[in-house]
């Protein structure tokens, strides 16, 4: 059997770590570079070690780096002097637990899903359900919405993986839609019709029940929570949807950002010569908007070229999650899929204005440590798997 | 297994979809829309600052500037910087209003680009701000060239002032950015196209704080070009002696013309306001006291004010009548007793002057002469005469909100009073009463004619434009006759306190009756009476006689003026 790692996988994650050296390079001087530099090198021997590592021990560690992860968690909420609560300050070192929660819900989930046997009802959601949203809960509160809402997709995919039929899934989440659909009388209506008559041609009661009760409640509570909300985030949402109503405030960063990636032209103004980025119009150039430079400096050359790398290191892994016989492997490696593919839509839409702004580093790209680490860790499980991807 | 692929294959497409969607998104950015934000990249980082270019400067008819410019610290704010703190503390070093602030803030639509909040700051105020600079952080001072008028308000109807541009006028002037100044009123507003110039523009690249880097490399600074200076016909010298002679008196207005070219010399109005204040940005309660005041120091009298012609007008009708050859100069009517039935009402003169011929009348300006003489020529040969002498229309003086007065004829009575508008209306007119309505500037120049030989010429301030003449049709005979009796006036007349040693004024008194107080006082004439140079208006309101009070100040101001002369001290 091949006992080989996954090439592939290797040479996307180091293009898109070259990417990220340049564009921090270029964002934010030498030494914010030395210092991506030192963590890409302890990232990289991580990933090395963690690609030792079975699958099948994983599987064993991951309750214990779960519930480790969580008391990080708690203890971080406790002893954090700053906010937002999102750092451990361990002397030059800051480290993000919310980074690495990533990755132990990822396996704790896959643990647990993998020994279901049958994933058929809404009752075999709810246990999942809860397992990420304890970490979930805890980083909301830190407060760091853009980490916290993660979890939830990679739940959904994970879930989707192990066998969950995809229109349950979909009737059990649609009370997010209805809420969303909530803020035009019209569009809610017209979503519920949508769905009444959906859920009348699916044929099952409980399904029918609990979809129409729990849309009406949630269509209906969002007004109510809507108005709980605090001015400024009320601020957010609205900005989000009409981003040159205040050029000054809000939506700030969503202009600026689109203005960089828009002046960059087809070839882009050089590297090192973005005038949004060298002259600070361009907020948090080299963490959340970094993809921003990279538009404004090398162009649409640069962004469809590292579109393409992230487009094929997804599919690599995507290959990796269908391939793997192991089912633990399997549901681990669609949770890693999801966990990157997600961040790196919600990143770039973002900076390119087709999202709300949360703070989400892009994988591989933006500065941080901890989100480079917990991606490398990622990335040395995928190599395990990869090694032992025919093993039952 | 199959679900697996089907499931597989679920997740590629969307996969696929997100990417592009993304590489779409980013084309359409970079690539349709790439040109527009190129453009606002660069102004994000390109700070165009404006220069402006230094009003050209008003001189007089001798070279003596009247309206120049000088420098001012002005205070500007950057909106994007400026924090609330700073900007309570800066309001306050300034004593202006928070909200005035933030109101010109709105006209502002870029957040990088200073907005001018004050002008014209004092030194102190200016060592404050620039020894907490450091705190008020989006705060800048710089200087820009400032109007400056230094006679004050000598010549403030005249030359009007200039005050910061409004958000509304901005939206009607090209050209003008929200930190301009545009002239108001007089010489200011109408030449506004001469005198303003043309601002440059420095280019100045700045960070997102609005922090200079530097100035650009790649784009030259475009230099400004200063407003034309404007040589006026303006007499700084006679008009100061002018608000000398009038200093006893809280409203008048005087025209002093070269009656050979239209040349306005002297064109003043009392009441007036230190157009010096708008320079600094006039607060609101200034500008309403300014403009609510019941002696509306606003308000040029020269131009604007319509009082009626008073005797001054009878030598316009005794053209008329000798004109159209109805009569001649020994014509005489009913003797005048003071007064004069006419049906039921009685009419009165000012004086009993008993039996007189036209040389006598206008020279004692007898009423019930003139009421005679404008019955018997009647209303059309009136109305017709005086509308080419200029009444009841502007001049075209070449400054702006100049009034039309009003000359009534036979529709505008009729439209007035009816069919049966009466002889009484009649007899007002002929003595200059009633509804004729003249500005002072209208009467000066009507009397041109007698000093320019039938010739009236178009008043004008600025110096350059050549003189434009409206001929008249009088003949030469008839004027020789009312100026041989304006002649009299001034020797033997009612407006012998007009008279000057060693220069013979022709002239006319007028005293106009006022039912709400005092009578007007007014006296207009010219010198010398063979060869005219000047031509002298004077209104006085509430001051009385003509020939008393208006009479001596216009022979104080034509000796004044023929003193300076040269040619005319050569000559004498």
């Amino acid at each position: 059997m091949q006992k080989r790692i996954d090439l592939g996988i290797v040479v996307a994650v180091a293009a898109l770590s070259l990417i990220g050296l340049i564009m921090i390079f270029s964002t934010a001087g030498i030494s914010t570079f030395t210092r991506q530099l030192t963590w890409l090198a302890a990232s990289i021997a991580t990933a090395v070690v963690f690609s030792k590592i079975s699958p099948r021990l994983w599987s064993t560690l991951a309750p214990f780096i779960y519930f480790g992860v969580i008391l990080m968690l708690v203890l971080l909420l406790f002893t954090s002097d700053s906010y937002p609560k999102r750092w451990f300050k361990l002397g030059w070192i800051n480290l993000q637990p919310s980074e690495f929660a990533k990755f132990a819900t990822i396996l704790f989930l896959a643990t647990v899903l993998a020994a279901k046997k049958r994933l058929k009802n809404f009752s075999d959601i709810l246990i999942p359900l809860l397992i990420v949203s304890i970490p979930a809960a805890l980083i909301f509160i830190e407060p760091d919405l853009g980490a916290a809402q993660i979890f939830y997709p990679i739940l959904i995919l994970m879930l989707y993986w192990a066998g969950m039929p995809g229109v349950k899934l979909f009737i059990f989440f649609s009370p997010i839609i209805s809420a969303a659909a909530s803020f035009s009388i019209y569009i809610w209506v017209l979503y519920f019709v949508g769905l009444t008559v959906f859920l009348y041609f699916h044929k099952q009661l409980s399904d029918l029940v609990y979809g129409l009760v729990s849309n009406f409640l949630a269509g209906l509570s969002m007004p109510i929570i809507w108005n709980s909300l605090k001015p400024y985030q009320q601020q957010r949402i609205i900005s989000f949807f009409s981003p040159w109503l205040d050029p000054k405030g809000m939506s700030w960063q969503t202009i600026q950002s689109k203005i960089a990636i828009g002046s960059g032209g087809i070839i882009g103004k050089g590297f090192l010569s973005g005038t949004q980025k060298r002259l600070e119009f361009l907020p948090e150039r080299h963490t959340d908007f970094v993809f921003s430079c990279l538009g404004e400096e090398f162009g649409l050359v640069g962004i469809v070229l590292t579109t393409l790398i992230f487009g094929y290191l997804l599919y690599k892994i995507l290959i990796l999650t269908k391939e793997t016989k192991n089912k633990f492997s399997s549901i681990l490696a669609s949770g890693i899929l999801a966990w990157f593919s997600y961040q790196t839509f919600i990143n770039i839409g973002m900076t390119l204005g087709l999202l709300p702004v949360t703070g989400v580093p892009l994988p591989f790209i933006s500065y941080g440590g901890s989100s480079l680490l917990a991606c490398f860790m990622a990335v040395g499980v995928c190599m395990a798997i990869s090694k032992s991807k025919f093993k039952y | 297994m199959e679900e697996n692929i089907k499931k597989f294959k679920a997740i590629r497409n969307i996969i696929i979809a997100g990417f592009i969607i993304i590489i779409l998104a980013s084309a359409r950015l970079q690539i349709i829309e790439g040109k527009k934000y190129f453009r606002l990249s660069e102004k994000n980082r390109i700070r165009q600052t404006v220069i402006p270019a230094p009003r050209g400067k008003i001189f007089d008819r001798n070279g003596i500037e009247i309206a120049n410019t000088r420098p001012g610290f002005y205070v500007s704010v950057i909106p994007s910087i400026v924090d609330k703190a700073a900007l309570t503390e800066l309001t306050h070093i300034l004593g202006i209003k928070e909200k005035t602030v933030r109101e010109k803030f709105k006209s502002e639509k870029n957040p990088f680009m200073p907005v001018k909040i004050a002008h014209d700051i004092s030194y102190s105020q200016l060592s404050i701000i620039e020894e907490n600079m450091d705190r008020l952080k989006g705060v800048e001072v710089a200087v820009e060239p400032l109007r400056n008028y230094p006679y004050g308000e000598l010549f403030c109807h005249v030359l009007g002032y200039v005050g910061e541009i409004t958000n509304l006028e901005i939206k009607k002037y090209e050209n003008y950015s929200i930190n301009d100044y545009i002239g108001r009123m007089g010489i200011e507003e109408y030449y506004e196209n001469t005198l303003k110039g043309i601002n440059g523009v420095e280019y100045i690249e700045v960070d997102a704080r609005g922090r200079e880097i530097g100035k650009l490399a790649e784009k030259r600074p475009v230099p400004f070009i200063p407003g034309k200076d404007l040589h006026t016909t303006l007499d700084c010298a006679l008009t100061e002696s002018v608000a000398v002679y009038l200093a006893d008196y809280k409203k008048a207005a005087c025209v002093c013309l070269d009656p050979r070219n239209g040349e306005v010399l002297v064109l003043y109005s009392k009441p007036g306001f230190d157009p010096n204040l708008f320079v600094h940005g006039l607060q609101e309660e200034e500008w309403k006291i300014l403009n609510t005041t019941p002696d509306a120091p606003m308000y040029n009298r020269a131009i604007m004010s319509c009082y009626p012609a008073g005797s001054t007008f009878k030598p316009f009708i005794a053209l008329a009548a000798l004109d159209s050859k109805m009569i001649t100069p020994d014509k005489s009517f009913s003797p005048c007793w003071g007064k004069y039935r006419l049906g039921r009402r009685i009419f009165k003169c000012w004086k009993i002057h008993g039996k007189l011929d036209l040389y006598g009348a206008i020279i004692k300006s007898c009423d019930i002469y003139f009421y005679q003489l404008g019955a018997f020529i009647g209303i059309d040969t009136i109305a017709s005469r005086a509308k080419e002498a200029g009444f009841g229309r502007k001049t075209g003086i070449d400054i702006p909100n100049e009034k039309n007065g009003c000359l009534p004829d036979r529709t505008w009575f009729e439209k007035h009073y009816g069919k049966n508008w009466t002889e009484g209306h009649l007899f007002n007119l002929s003595i200059g009463q009633g509804d004729l309505l003249v500005t002072p500037l209208q009467l000066a120049c009507a009397f041109t004619l007698f000093a320019n030989n039938g010739e009236i010429p178009t008043p004008h301030i600025n110096k350059e434009l050549k003189p434009q003449y409206h001929k008249t049709s009088f003949s030469k005979e008839a004027l020789e006759v009312v100026k041989e009796a304006l002649g009299g006036v001034v020797l033997s007349g009612t407006g012998q306190l007009a008279r000057i040693k060693d220069c013979e004024i022709c002239g006319k008194t007028g005293t106009i009756q006022n039912p709400h107080g005092e009578d007007h006082s007014l006296f207009i004439g010219y010198a010398p009476k063979e060869r005219p140079e000047i031509l002298v208006c004077i209104f006085i309101e509430n001051a009385g006689h003509g020939g008393s009070v208006a009479a001596p100040i216009a022979g104080k101001i034509i000796k004044a003026y023929l003193k300076t002369k040269s040619t005319y001290a050569k000559e004498n």
